[in-house]
């Protein structure tokens, strides 16, 4: 799947990788491969900036810390970022059911 | 640049590319190397030779032309949120100070002599006194409205430019309504201008400070234009 496909959804993904508990950025980027199957095809270095920007929106928070010896920026979700990803969830579900209701299930019958 | 690593000069790269404050440069510096090394480490892993698993790692971080306008943006928005901190603490404190001189080398303003003083003077002054905590509230309602921005997706570089016009008209505004007082006095009693050197050094500090918003917002626009 293209990153232009992706732009969109782009925040909403980051957000639920992180409502499982708080990942630092390369860990964000897995989590996001392995829960597409590899689908999600963008360059990791685009993701960094939209954390930050999830930042400044005050959706996540992050900190410096060590994860596994090494120093890494770990990124956790807040009240508001808790609450802009249940908004994304119940807005998706609505647009996935409107939009099987008009392309599943197959053609269309023809019309009398 | 020679004998560095593939991780190395992309790196290098990308920090000659960006252009902004030098600590969140850093920062986002060294969360990108800890990416890069993070993905040569799992290439490497799964049997990449070292220089193949840094290129493959390289490779997924992305073309820079495609990665720089996103931490440039960030870059730019920083630079937005200093700038606009700054207005919001500087502007405030500036004018204390110059009303601690104000009263204690000068005290209460006295009347002009023979006139009353007209109401267009009155309206001006008042309007002068208010403005630093106009532009304190202006600056602490855009850094509010940067982050409601930020929600909507609005990028770090629409909002550098944003904030460097609330900077600009803040400070225009305030410089021109100090003229105004200036001049309203220079007419009404040229005398009451020449004020006792604290108060004077204390109207300079305030230009001062203008001065150095102005080039904080002529930066912004630059970082933003990027």
């Amino acid at each position: 799947m293209k990153s232009d496909a992706l732009r969109g959804h782009l925040d909403a993904l980051l957000l639920a990788t992180l409502d499982g508990g708080a990942l630092h950025g390369y860990a964000i980027i897995e989590a996001l491969q392995r829960r597409s199957g590899g689908a999600l095809d963008l360059p990791t270095g685009t993701v960094y900036p939209a954390l930050r920007r999830l930042e400044r929106a005050g959706h996540v928070a992050s900190e410096w810390s060590t994860v596994a010896g090494r120093r890494r920026r770990t990124y956790r979700l807040t009240g508001a970022g808790q609450r802009a990803l249940s908004d994304e969830r119940a807005a998706w579900r609505e647009f996935t059911v409107a939009i099987e209701g008009v392309l599943g299930g197959g053609p269309w019958p023809e019309q009398a | 640049m020679a004998g560095a690593s593939v991780i190395d000069s992309y790196v290098g790269e990308l920090d000659g590319r960006l252009r902004g404050p030098a600590a969140a440069k850093a920062d986002l510096l060294a969360e990108a190397r800890d990416s890069l090394d993070d993905a040569a480490e799992r290439h490497r892993d799964h049997g990449l030779s070292a220089e193949e698993a840094e290129r493959r790692a390289v490779e997924e971080f992305g073309p820079l032309t495609a990665v720089v306008p996103g931490y440039q943006g960030e870059l730019a928005a920083a630079h937005a949120a200093t700038m606009l901190r700054t207005l919001m603490v500087l502007i405030p404190l500036t004018n204390v100070v110059w009303e601690l001189n104000r009263m204690f080398w000068i005290g209460p303003w006295p009347s002009f002599p023979g006139t009353p003083t007209p109401a267009w003077y009155k309206v001006v002054s008042q309007a002068n006194g208010y403005v630093p905590w106009v532009i304190t509230a202006g600056a602490a309602g855009s850094l509010l409205v940067g982050r409601l921005l930020s929600r909507r997706g609005v990028g770090g570089m629409a909002l550098g430019r944003l904030a460097a016009a609330v900077a600009v008209t803040c400070v225009g505004f305030a410089i021109v309504l100090n003229l105004a007082v200036i001049t309203g006095t220079a007419v009404l009693d040229a005398p009451r201008l020449l004020m006792p050197a604290p108060v004077m050094a204390a109207t300079l500090l305030f230009y001062v400070v203008f001065f150095r918003v102005g080039l904080l917002a002529k930066r912004c626009l630059a970082l933003s234009a990027v």
